[in-house]
């Protein structure tokens, strides 16, 4: 009678199970990498906007403000859109024909607002004061990036829990002057080390674990 | 709980001291080992579920929940994938920014101040008005459920002809056809059926449409009408006049049925009066007494330091006895209990002849109210402590009765009903459906499409009061101002727009309307501007209360004769409801699932009985019964309410509302159906039978019962000091809070005063409002799941017939040491270094051990996705401050640290500035008309909290545990001895 298994059987039968194990221990790993992914996060990802505003043109090369567009972004709690108005005070003069521009013309005919896709987007159980983290000395830059450089706007950081807790467990490492908060190409200086801390003092900003607490942005 | 108790054990229970010295429910006292397994299931809902391990059922939910598990993983779907900006940035409006409006909230037609908060150009929150002369920054649960009102998805939401949608202009073109016909004949055969009227704009209007029709007949419609109380003051004086009250120099107060803290026109200003005045004279050593008698418990009864129960018949011949003794005679009909009451009563005023106070409420007779007219008098309390005005509500029209009778006769042609609802309101013996199906030409307008628009040729939907322009007179006569929130959501109309389209068949503006009739004869149009600008910021006209007046008592007439009642015969008394009221805002869940302040009933209301009478009758908490009188009858379950007179049965408004496909069907029973058409209030001679069916209402009484002594304290006047502080003297790990300055921790506290609250339950609702808490219905408010953060217990005390009654409101503890926060294996509930007990929603996982270590029983779980659901106009009240919960999650107060957040961060942009004491109001400190509530930061020496808690009235709840409760309350206030 012929032998049933052959000689390397058991070597494939190893290597199987073997497999098996890895391919187990692997899925974790895999899924972990998947769900940080930039497809997951869409950080890096420019989606398709109804006008193809650049923050690079008006923000970087043309110099306009960021507190130009995004009015109350030193008092309230959110920085705001800007209303298709705000476009049309340059435009209304310059570009008047053009065809990119048409969309903003329309909303403002027919006042129908422009409908933008969100880039940044919170969990709705975590609450964000852009007017605290501004006065405070923590620039937009942080967060948002490099806006000035983008042609098409996106989402810089992934905003999960992981990165807020970074600077909230020691906002001196990220923490700027005043006058640097509205610059887009800000770097941590060589001094940082020593500025952090000072700033830290200066602009009262708690320390401990108090900006930890769960309803410093839960409630 | 089967509800069956043996009365006769129960009293003898209390009466030998063995009971418990204050008790919730008859269970309670009972103590039966259903109650103690009830007590120690703790979790009520999960007992249930674990008692019934059904495999198939098991596995089904097992299944669907593995489902909805994944479903739930997938975050694609909330909405929020577009940003939308303004075209035009409106003016004033900061996108997340609240603003506030002053407007007035409307009850019954008469006004209270309120501060409407919007966000968004959406109206959220209601909070009082803190500058308005009459309500003084109080509100009630009819005004914080006012914004739920506007969204309601039952509301009607268009035009309607013989029952099919149509449309304004179909309903302007056929009254365009129309008026010259009413003008033809002057206005022969046109009724106009309306509420109360205080508006002064309205009456001017109602009085331009008698110009244009001068034959047409004006009446007015309530559920709970002022017709008792005015009828009552031109017998005793020749005319109506509104009676305010002034406790001020006040030394005692006889209430006579009397409503002075019971929900109601009044409510936010009397209580907060009374309350003031109490604390004062409390502080000067004589407290201010209330006796009351009443035949029904009522919160006015509840909160009197000597109540006694005396059958509603019964009331006329007390005030008879009160006067004549008043007079130098003496008191004839008084017997046992009621006696000690009368002579007790008759001293304290004796004692403080014009400064005493006798008062009647809205259900007296209008011979009870021309006798405390006349007792006043007598006692030389009017024009002292009780004064007159001129009725804030218009007088001069014709009552509903007249109305349908008219209608029956067929001399009405044309019937206009405005904003009432009489084929429900109206007392059953009138016909008043049947009468009005002669009426040729029937128009309703109404926020509901509700009976009335059922038996009606149009209705046409009405612009609610967050929508509208108007004004209003509060009850001491200030003119309040309605101005919108929002442009109106379903294409409504104001009363005054509609009645200036019947009059001049032009579609006004309520703006305008409202600006001509503020504006004076010779003021030019910028002063008129400016005027109204002011008064459109503070939210009234300054110095428009009517002004007191002198009233000469006219002479009385003869005594009528009472027919002896024999010892079978059941009176009715119809009391509106606590929480619906007449049942004009039954579709709102908010005010379903308040738990009545007395019985804690929800979703309906029952047949209240004496503990006598359910004995004699063996009757028990459930039973069915049948009250029948002249033909009428209704159906519903008995409760045995403690305080209530032998052989009263009472029946509450409100309920039994008819309409298809609306919230408020098919609960409870329609008590209108019974009433009297002469006398609304009392029926004599009904007969009650059981039925032989039970039914359990659903009742949170029992809800949140915790074991341990000393729940609820007394302070006598002049006794020593209830209030110990030794529960923060235990040793404790926690760190002191640090002294007050610029950048110090806050630690915030509670004090809750407990003479000062008189059960009306206005903090829970603006709870609700503001945390976003579900509404979860009735069957699973029976399996333990009411959601409310905020509860108030209502414990009685003493004899089962007349019991003391009192009130606590349980809050979250913020235990300093929380026993909760060891329980959680996820760390999701946790302090802060504010000493605030914090609730993390996204780590909860649902273990409910926390719920189950809390002493305090103020943990509520998510059993069901309780808002999911919710229609999507009723989600726009949500406050965007405060995360929905999802199912799964535990939930309990949080001090509302969204408004802490909100004052912290404003501090911490500037320096971190110590936070102002006072800045931080919680949603149920500002809502609350006595300001029971102080709320604050311990580490402040001047804070407000800090002195309520050095008061030696300050006690811990359950403070023996070592859980150093951040919230303490402050002992009731009784008077010194007790003698009789």
């Amino acid at each position: 009678m012929a032998q049933l298994f052959s000689p390397g059987a058991d070597a494939i039968y190893r290597l199987a199970l073997l497999t098996g194990v890895a391919c187990l221990a692997g899925i974790p790993i895999v899924a972990a990498g998947i769900v940080r992914s930039d497809y997951v996060t869409g950080v890096g990802i420019a989606p398709a906007q109804p006008v193809p505003f650049s923050h690079k043109h008006h923000s970087g090369e043309l110099g306009v403000d960021c507190r130009y567009c995004h009015t109350t972004v030193e008092t309230q709690a959110t920085a705001g859109i800007p209303p298709t108005h705000t476009c049309m005070t340059c435009h209304s003069q310059i570009w008047t024909g053009s065809d990119m521009l048409k969309p903003v013309r329309d909303s403002f005919a027919r006042d129908e607002p422009l409908q933008w896709v969100r880039l940044n987007k919170l969990p709705s159980y975590v609450y964000y004061n852009h007017s605290v983290h501004v006065t405070k000395g923590i620039g937009c830059s942080t967060c948002h990036g490099d806006v000035t450089s983008m042609q098409m706007t996106y989402r810089a950081n992934a905003f999960e829990m992981q990165f807020c807790l970074d600077c909230h467990r020691d906002p001196a490492k990220y923490v700027r002057p005043q006058d640097q908060v509205w610059n887009m190409t800000w770097k941590p200086p060589a001094n940082q080390a020593t500025l952090g801390p000072e700033l830290v003092a200066k602009n009262h900003i708690q320390g401990g674990e108090r900006l930890t607490e769960c309803a410093i942005c839960h409630r | 709980m089967t509800g069956h108790h043996d009365i006769g054990a129960i009293r003898a229970r209390l009466a030998s001291g063995d009971g418990p010295s204050f008790w919730r429910s008859l269970d309670a006292v009972a103590d039966t080992a259903e109650f103690r397994s009830y007590l120690e299931a703790e979790f009520p809902a999960a007992a249930r579920l674990a008692a019934a391990p059904e495999r198939r059922g098991f596995l089904k939910l097992m299944a669907a929940s593995f489902a909805l598990a994944g479903l739930s993983a997938c975050d694609s779907g909330d909405g929020r994938h577009n940003e939308l900006p303004y075209v035009n940035a409106p003016e004033r409006i900061v996108p997340g920014a609240p603003l506030s409006y002053a407007s007035s909230a409307l009850f019954d037609g008469f006004a209270n101040g309120i501060l409407v908060t919007t966000r968004n150009g959406r109206p959220l929150k209601i909070e009082g008005n803190p500058d308005h002369p009459w309500s003084r920054g109080g509100t009630d649960i009819l005004a914080q459920a006012s914004v739920l009102g506007l969204y309601d998805p039952f509301r009607s939401q268009a035009v309607q002809h013989i029952g099919r949608p149509s449309s304004w202009a179909a309903f302007q073109g056929a009254m365009l056809a129309q008026m010259p016909v009413w003008q033809a004949k002057g206005g022969e055969g046109l009724a106009l059926l309306t509420g109360p009227v205080t508006s002064p704009s309205l009456q001017a209007e109602i009085a331009r449409m008698r110009e244009t029709y001068p034959a047409m007949r004006w009446y007015v419609s309530a559920g709970v009408a002022r017709d008792s109380l005015y009828d009552g003051a031109k017998r005793a004086f020749g005319r109506p006049v509104e009676t305010l009250l002034d406790f001020t120099s006040a030394r005692t107060i006889v209430a006579l049925d009397g409503d002075i803290l019971d929900l109601g026109p009044g409510q936010v200003g009397l209580s907060r009066r009374w309350s003031e005045a109490r604390k004062a004279s409390y502080a000067a050593g004589h407290l201010l007494t209330l006796h009351a008698a009443a035949a029904t418990p009522t919160l006015t009864s509840a909160k009197a330091d000597y109540a006694v129960a005396v059958p509603g018949a019964r009331m006329e011949a007390l005030a008879r006895d009160l006067l004549s003794l008043a007079e130098g005679g003496s008191a004839s009909s008084a017997d046992g209990a009621s006696e000690a009451w009368l002579k007790r009563a008759f001293a304290a005023l004796n004692e403080a002849r014009g400064a005493g106070i006798v008062t009647a409420g809205l259900c007296g007779s209008p011979e009870l109210h021309a006798l405390v007219h006349r007792l006043n008098g007598a006692l030389g309390n009017a024009g002292t402590t009780v004064r007159h005005t001129a009725p804030a509500q218009a007088i001069g029209a014709g009552a509903l009765r007249d109305l349908s009778t008219a209608m029956a006769e067929g001399s009405v042609e044309t019937l206009i009903v405005l904003g009432v609802n009489p084929v429900y309101e109206a007392p059953g013996a009138l016909g008043f459906a049947q009468a009005m199906e002669r009426v040729p030409l029937k128009i309703h307008t109404g926020l509901y499409y509700d009976e009335t628009a059922a038996h009606s040729d149009w209705h046409l939907p009405l612009a609610h009061p967050l929508e509208s322009w108007g004004d209003a007179r509060s009850l001491d006569g200030t003119v309040s101002l309605v101005q919108p929130t929002v442009a109106p959501l379903y294409n409504g109309r104001s009363a005054n727009e509609m009645l200036a389209f019947l009059d001049r068949g032009t579609i006004a503006n309520g703006l305008d309307l409202l600006k001509r009739q503020m504006r004076g004869g010779s003021e030019d149009d910028t002063a008129f501007q400016a005027r109204f600008e002011d008064a459109l910021r503070s939210g009234f006209l300054p110095d428009s209360a009517a002004k007191p007046e002198t009233m000469a008592l006219t002479a009385s007439g003869p005594a009528p004769t009472v027919a002896p009642s024999s010892d079978d015969a059941i009176e009715v008394v119809f009391r509106p409801d606590p929480t619906v009221w007449d049942g004009t805002l039954a579709d709102l869940g908010w005010l379903q699932e308040l738990p009545k302040p007395l019985t804690k009933i929800v979703w309906e209301n029952v047949v209240g009985i004496s503990p006598k009478l359910a004995e004699r009758r063996s009757l028990a908490n459930g039973d069915i019964v049948r009250i029948a009188a002249d033909g009428h009858a209704i159906e519903g379950p008995a409760w045995i309410t403690p305080g209530q007179a032998e052989n009263t049965v009472s029946l509450s408004l409100g309920y039994g509302r008819d309409v298809p496909d609306h919230l408020s069907r098919g609960l409870g029973y329609d008590a209108n159906a019974l009433r009297p058409a002469m006398d609304p209030w009392l029926l004599a001679g009904a007969t009650l039978e059981k039925t032989g069916r039970r039914r359990l209402p659903a009742t949170t009484q029992d809800l949140g019962t915790m074991e341990g002594m000393d729940l609820v304290r007394v302070q006598r006047q002049g006794a020593e000091p209830v209030g110990d502080t030794k529960a923060y003297e235990l040793a404790s790990f926690y760190p002191k809070p640090a002294a007050a300055g610029r950048g110090a921790t806050a630690a915030w506290a509670m004090a809750i005063d407990l003479d000062a609250c008189i059960g009306c339950n206005a903090c829970i609702t603006a709870c609700q409002s503001e945390n976003n808490i579900p509404v979860v219905g009735r069957e699973e408010v029976e399996r333990g799941r009411w959601m409310g953060w905020l509860r108030v217990d209502r414990y009685y005390a003493g004899d089962l017939d007349a019991p003391d009654t009192h009130f606590q409101p349980v809050p979250c503890m913020h235990c300093e040491n929380a026993p909760c926060e060891v329980g959680c294996p996820v760390e999701a509930t946790l302090h802060d270094s504010e000493g605030l007990n914090l609730q993390v929603y996204n780590r909860c996982v649902g273990t409910r051990t926390c719920q189950s270590y809390c002493p305090y029983k103020v943990r509520r779980f998510n059993y069901l996705d309780y808002t999911g659901d919710m229609p999507a106009v009723a989600q726009q009240q949500r406050n965007p401050d405060v995360t929905v919960r999802a199912r799964g999650v535990m939930e309990k107060c949080t001090y509302c640290v969204q408004r802490i957040a909100a004052a912290r961060i404003d501090s911490a942009k500037d320096a971190h500035a110590p936070i102002p004491d006072g800045t931080v109001e919680t949603a149920c400190q500002g809502a609350c008309p006595t300001r029971a509530i102080t709320f604050g930061n311990l580490s402040d020496p001047e804070s407000q909290v800090n002195k309520a808690r050095g008061d030696g009235r300050n006690y811990a709840l359950l403070g023996d545990l070592n859980t150093r409760p951040r919230t303490t309350y402050l002992a009731s206030l009784a008077p010194a001895a007790r003698e009789g």
